[in-house]
């Protein structure tokens, strides 16, 4: 128990600290709602349209690409049916289903997009291109159309520039979720992995800080620290002895 | 109380109720974070497939869809195990079609569900077992629309792959690590019921506690440790 004891002690006075955070991240990710996280409350389904498609036929769709097709989308897109083309050399596009016409998703027609999705009533605050990799669109396909709405939540939607589609939408929610999620993973640059020799080293010896405390829980009640709770039945048991009836 | 003493029985007591817990959560921590998280997606159980191009000469023409699937809602042309197919959303649900004949494939049959995995497994292990699911899915598709193809193949792990015979993609993969991987998942947010619910009362009042454990545990460290007097020279 001594060595159990040492080994406890000197564990937490070296790793003590990562697993205080682990627990105050841990806590703050339990109580923030995950579905506002997930921006999931900001976002309508998709509206289908009243009327259906009288799509261009395929020979109209390829002859403007420059490389073979090898997948081809038919959906609705806000007012009109949408062309969605993936060819072989991995460009993505947009061809207006009727007509076969190819169209870009400029910043105007990602506010229109976004705004159809939006669940809220608030205007729109920006509309910015993001190409790189930030903390909101790390895991998007990019570049995307960061479309920002002046609520109290700084909701923003994501609309990708290749598709049209509404990516996801971010709120304060999820940015102090992300901020609890990098103290989480041990990861503070990218914010991303979970499986890098930090923190599995770490993990390793908090584990056993955990393991060797409750071990020493063992030893560490005395008939003293209980007595509170075991008074009033030795009391009882104390009396039937000297007056057994 | 002394307050030495006050920190040593406060820590006691949280640690006595949270003690256990906190094993949970390294533990299963540690396994998340020692097994990479592409493994425990499967990635590597799929055979990398990059689409082919597509002979549109001959190919059924979109606008024939709506005669196909009345109420369409969308629908996608690709290539489907060397074949050019038709995957469409309309009023009566998800459906598969030829994109050559026009013939409707789904509801696909057991011997497809084989062929399709088969062709998709990056390993060399055959199917040993093919069930289609209708009314009760396992915990590990639990979020996915029935029905589905579960396709379990022989190999390390026990892969397993499920397949929508309505529109033929392959929806989900798991094998054991994936499995042990939820298992642990369940015991890290507390959620012994639909393992999903990260923000349930229970783990809510846990981490707060392990939150206090951990700083009367430091508080504690405050009086651990002592100088060591060197005996003087004599």
């Amino acid at each position: 128990m001594f060595l159990i004891r040492t080994l406890h002690k000197w564990f937490g006075l070296v790793l003590g600290l990562q697993l205080l955070i682990w627990a105050l991240s841990g806590a703050v990710m339990a109580l923030v709602d995950h579905q506002k996280v997930a921006g999931e409350h900001a976002v309508l389904p998709v509206a289908q349209l009243t009327y259906g498609p009288s799509p261009a036929p395929l020979a109209v769709v390829q002859a403007p690409l420059g490389a073979p097709l090898v997948k081809l989308e038919l959906k609705p897109l806000f007012d009109r049916w949408a062309y969605q083309v993936t060819t072989a050399d991995g460009a993505v596009r947009l061809l207006d289903a009727d007509t076969g016409r190819p169209f870009a998703v400029d910043a105007a027609l990602a506010r229109t997009l976004a705004t159809a999705r939006y669940a809220g009533a608030a205007p729109v605050e920006s509309v910015k291109l993001v190409e790189g990799s930030t903390y909101e669109t790390r895991k998007m396909a990019r570049p995307v159309w960061r479309v920002a709405y002046a609520d109290g939540e700084h909701t923003a939607l994501f609309v990708s520039r290749a598709t049209g589609e509404v990516l996801g939408a971010k709120t304060d929610a999820s940015r102090l979720w992300d901020i609890a999620w990098m103290f989480h993973i041990m990861d503070y640059t990218a914010r991303e992995s979970f499986n890098h020799p930090l923190i599995v080293t770490v993990a390793c010896g908090v584990a056993w800080l955990a393991l060797s405390g409750l071990i020493l829980l063992f030893g560490s009640f005395r008939r003293a620290d209980v007595a509170w709770l075991i008074a009033p039945f030795e009391r009882r048991a104390a009396r039937r002895v000297q007056d057994p009836r | 109380m002394r307050l030495p003493a006050l920190a040593r029985t406060t820590h006691k007591w949280l640690a006595l109720i949270i003690a256990i817990q906190a094993v949970f959560w390294t533990v299963s921590g540690l396994y998340m974070a020692a097994i990479h998280i592409d493994i425990i997606h499967g990635d590597r159980l799929v055979r990398p497939a990059p689409a082919p191009p597509l002979a549109i000469a001959g190919l059924l023409e979109p606008a024939h869809l709506a005669h196909l699937a009345p109420g369409l809602r969308s629908a996608q042309l690709e290539t489907q195990v060397g074949r050019p197919v038709y995957v469409v959303d309309a009023e009566g649900g998800k459906a598969l079609f030829d994109a050559r004949t026009g013939e409707k494939l789904s509801p696909l049959g057991e011997a497809a569900a084989r062929a399709r995995a088969q062709a998709l497994f990056a390993e060399t292990g055959r199917v040993v077992s093919a069930e289609l699911l209708t009314t009760s899915r396992p915990t590990e598709i639990q979020s996915r629309p029935l029905p589905l193809w579960r396709v379990e193949f022989e190999g390390a792990w026990r892969p397993t792959f499920y397949i929508s015979p309505l529109t033929g993609e392959l929806v989900a993969r798991r094998h054991d690590l994936w499995r042990a991987y939820d298992f642990l998942w369940m015991f890290h947010i507390m959620d012994y019921e639909a393992r999903s619910d990260v923000n349930n009362p229970l783990i809510r009042v846990a981490t707060w506690m392990a939150f206090a454990a951990s700083l009367t545990g430091a508080w504690l460290l405050l009086y651990s440790f002592r100088r060591r007097r060197r005996p003087k020279a004599a």
